[in-house]
């Protein structure tokens, strides 16, 4: 028995390769994440800080990448109130606690994942659906606080339920909307007009 | 770095990557079945699906503008999906040489 | 009152007991104790993936008492754990034969047991009746993680690592105690990444790049890596036993499997990190790993066409056979054909976050994971039953396991090919056309492709629920009241 089998397919060799193979892929793929968390820290070029909710955020088409990417403008504090550093991640924190809290994620997608029933939240802070940026805060709030009492079904006759967002809380997610616009996420989604640039 | 799939080439994009993957079963399953039976024509039939699979590819490839770098994807699936069947199949040869005859229609 | 609850555990074991049967050894009783419980998470599953179907096409059913979040998570996350519950119910079937000696820390097994069927029964009650709290810490602790697929709040997160340690040391120390092989390393090994990488997800992050990074950490490399590997473990022993399939030649392809496995998966968690923030050399490692994720595919091609022709298959369980022959195509037009349609960034940019991600999802897992899952069911219940005859010229010529297969597999299919049409045409007017806004979004949900196959969905997911009912039925009197004996075979 055994004899017949040739060293090169034998068990042993297979054993040897399969552990050099896992280990080989996973050594790579620790390399690649301390290289990409060390990319995407809170105040790197793709992930802003989180005082970047004190500027205008917009979405439009880069001719350089030639891709969409964010761009942050000038000062336009959120809520007309420009934030320090900290209280800016203690804002956008509180947003992201109650977007989980919530859990937002099993109806939309945020940056794409999530679940398909209602809108990707990725770039919900540019949607042209809040008309234009002087009403936009309060729409948000307004809609966040009483989902369905000013529902957003575009005629599909769904609405997002009453889930107990506190004014506070209201304040935070769309201060965490705001904060997640400006990801520079490799140009996803592709010709998104957002309300700046609806005219 | 990417130049997305233009709106009126979806459909082929989704039909040949698909296609790649049936006609690179196809041509898997049809090589071994003509090494099983040792049967030619089988052989020839595994060779056309292994032609699917390359026009696949270069429709794919079109759709998808897999220019520059992306040359390499090309280059990996014409010729990964050419060579694992035969590999897999001496193996199966080899791994189990010390039991009956590889095929029961020889 | 206080009687009451004391007596409590004792009526819960008692039912539970009633399950054991002569016939089994120690770790198969505790075996068929989680098999139960998958099948009453599996039907959860169908039960709330209905629900929420039925809400794709009258929105308003439920609002308010149980929302599309709630359904939903119940549907994502009943599946996830049928699924584990299935895989780990499977190594205590075979760990006692594999060993060659009775299990290190039964009586641990069994207590972990309890334990986690009684956070897994809370989790739920509270997904259920609580739904959601403030955005604070505690709500995380508590109620609701908030991440799709690892909801379950921190404190079931310790549960949860704390019951795979005992599994994890009735599995190492039952092979250190008996004999070690080529199958139990591969799984000691795999259990420890699995238990590993759930480790990633329990961690808070406001960085919603990071935290997705971690997220498909746990997500990912479960579901395209040591899910495969285990499922691979339990497909070689699962062999041996049912067409009698070589020792030496399973383990060598085990191997072989994983290489190929690891080798294309590990780093096929690229294609993950497309759009959620991380570096664009993504693209390139995550297009060039999905390429080869269909590898692993035409092996199983190729092999199972020289184990086709070699072998006159004489399997000793036709139903069980059936379904891992299922697995095969399943696995293969679930995460092969339909993974790959979409997987390229250059079409992912546009199938991202729609239902194609839905389409995909429930073949593959129906696909990969599931049919083993059944597969294992009837082995278990032929063994069960003291190890009768499951061949051919079963009474009323098998029609339950039959017609239960035709209608699964019916079903899955129907609700993956809906939802690739939703799915396609949601890429095309909500993300080509409309660029992603939110009215774009509606639009593509109003069409009526995409209304017409949410309806087409609910029909397929109903022939579904019939096919697990009719599956449930059969699990539970086939082989009642035979007489003939299991076919044996020479070779195991």
């Amino acid at each position: 028995m055994g004899q017949t089998t040739p060293a090169w397919a034998s068990e042993a060799r297979w054993k040897k390769i399969a552990i050099w193979v896992t280990a080989g892929s996973f050594v790579l793929l620790v390399f690649l994440t301390f290289d990409t968390l060390s990319k995407v820290s809170v105040g790197g070029e793709r992930v802003r800080a989180y005082s970047v909710i004190n500027k205008e955020i917009d979405y439009r088409y880069d001719e350089k990448q030639k891709r969409f990417a964010p761009v942050i403008g000038k000062d336009a504090p959120l809520f007309g109130q420009a934030l320090s550093e900290e209280e800016a991640e203690k804002l956008v924190m509180l947003g992201k606690k109650t977007t989980q809290a919530k859990n937002c994620m099993n109806c939309h997608t945020l940056l794409g994942n999530g679940a398909y029933y209602a809108p990707d939240l990725t770039k919900a802070w540019l949607d042209p659906g809040w008309i234009d940026a002087a009403n936009r805060e309060n729409l948000m709030l307004a809609f966040l606080k009483d989902p369905a009492g000013n529902a957003r079904s575009f005629g599909s006759g769904r609405r997002m339920p009453n889930l107990g967002i506190t004014d506070e809380e209201a304040h935070g997610v769309v201060a965490f909307l705001k904060w997640m616009s400006a990801i520079d996420t490799n140009g996803f989604p592709n010709n998104f007009k957002t309300l700046n640039t609806k005219e | 770095m990417i130049e997305p799939v233009a709106l009126q080439d979806f459909f082929i994009t989704f039909f040949s990557a698909a296609l790649i993957i049936l006609s690179g079963a196809g041509y898997a399953g049809l090589y071994a079945w003509a090494k099983l039976r040792g049967n030619p024509r089988l052989l020839l039939w595994a060779y056309a699906c292994y032609a699917v699979l390359a026009g696949a590819t270069f429709l794919l490839a079109r759709a998808t503008h897999l220019n520059g770098q992306w040359q390499v994807l090309v280059g990996l699936m014409l010729t990964g999906y050419l060579l694992v069947p035969l590999g897999i199949w001496k193996l199966c040869v080899a791994s189990h040489g010390d039991e009956n005859p590889p095929s029961p229609f020889l | 009152m206080n009687s009451i609850v004391t007596a409590l555990p004792g009526k819960i074991a008692s039912v539970f007991t009633r399950l054991d049967s002569p016939y089994l050894n120690g770790g198969q009783q505790l075996a068929v104790k989680y098999f139960s419980v998958a099948t009453v998470l599996f039907f959860a599953q169908l039960l709330f993936g209905l629900l929420a179907a039925i809400q794709f096409v009258a929105p308003g059913f439920l609002f308010g008492w149980l929302d599309f979040s709630v359904n939903r998570m119940v549907h994502i996350n009943a599946m996830v754990v049928w699924l584990l519950y299935g895989f780990i119910g499977s190594v205590y079937w075979f760990l006692e034969e594999e060993s060659g000696t009775e299990i290190a820390g039964l009586k641990l097994g069994n207590i972990a047991f309890y334990v986690l069927t009684g956070a897994v029964t809370i989790v739920v009650l509270v997904y259920l009746l609580i739904q959601t709290g403030p955005g604070k810490d505690s709500t995380i602790w508590f109620i609701n993680e908030g991440r799709e697929y690892i909801e379950a709040p921190r404190w079931a997160d310790f549960g949860i690592v704390a019951v795979m340690l005992v599994f994890f040391y009735n599995v190492a120390g039952t092979f250190m105690k008996g004999r070690w092989s080529g199958i139990s390393g591969v799984l000691t090994l795999d259990l420890i990444a699995l238990a590993g990488l759930y480790c990633a997800g329990m961690f808070y992050l406001t960085n919603i790049t990071a935290d997705q990074f971690w997220w498909w950490w746990v997500i990912h490399l479960w579901v395209e890596a040591t899910w495969e590997v285990l499922v691979g473990c339990i497909m070689a022993w699962s062999l041996m036993h049912l067409i009698g399939a070589r020792r030496k030649i399973v383990q060598t392809w085990l191997y072989i499997e994983v290489a190929l496995m690891f080798g294309s998966g590990i780093l096929g968690l690229g294609h993950h990190y497309f759009w959620i923030g991380t570096p664009d050399y993504w693209f390139s490692i995550g297009g060039f790993f999905s390429a080869l994720e269909p590898i692993p595919l035409v092996a199983m091609v190729v092999h199972s066409v020289y184990d086709a022709g070699v072998h006159q298959f004489k399997s000793r369980n036709h139903p069980a056979l059936a379904w891992i022959i299922a697995h095969t195509f399943g696995n293969f037009l679930g995460a092969g054909v339909w993974g790959f349609m979409h997987t390229l960034p250059q079409i992912n940019l546009y199938t991202h976050g729609t239902q194609w991600s839905a389409s995909h999802g429930h073949l593959a897992f129906f696909g990969a994971y599931a049919t083993i899952n059944i597969a294992f069911f009837y082995m278990a219940v032929q063994k069960w039953r003291g190890n009768v005859w499951m061949g051919g010229e079963l009474p009323g010529n098998g029609w339950k396991w039959k017609w239960a297969m035709a209608l699964l597999n019916i079903g899955v299919l129907g609700m993956t090919v809906a939802l690739l049409i939703a799915g396609y045409e949601q890429s095309f007017i909500e993300r080509a056309v409309e660029g992603s806004t939110w009215s774009g979004y509606f639009s593509a949900q109003n069409h009526p492709w995409f209304q017409q196959a949410m309806h087409w969905r609910l029909l397929f997911g109903l022939i579904t629920i019939a096919g697990l009912v009719l599956l449930i039925w059969d699990l539970m009197t086939i082989g009642k009241g035979e007489t003939r004996p299991a076919l044996q075979l020479s070779e195991a």
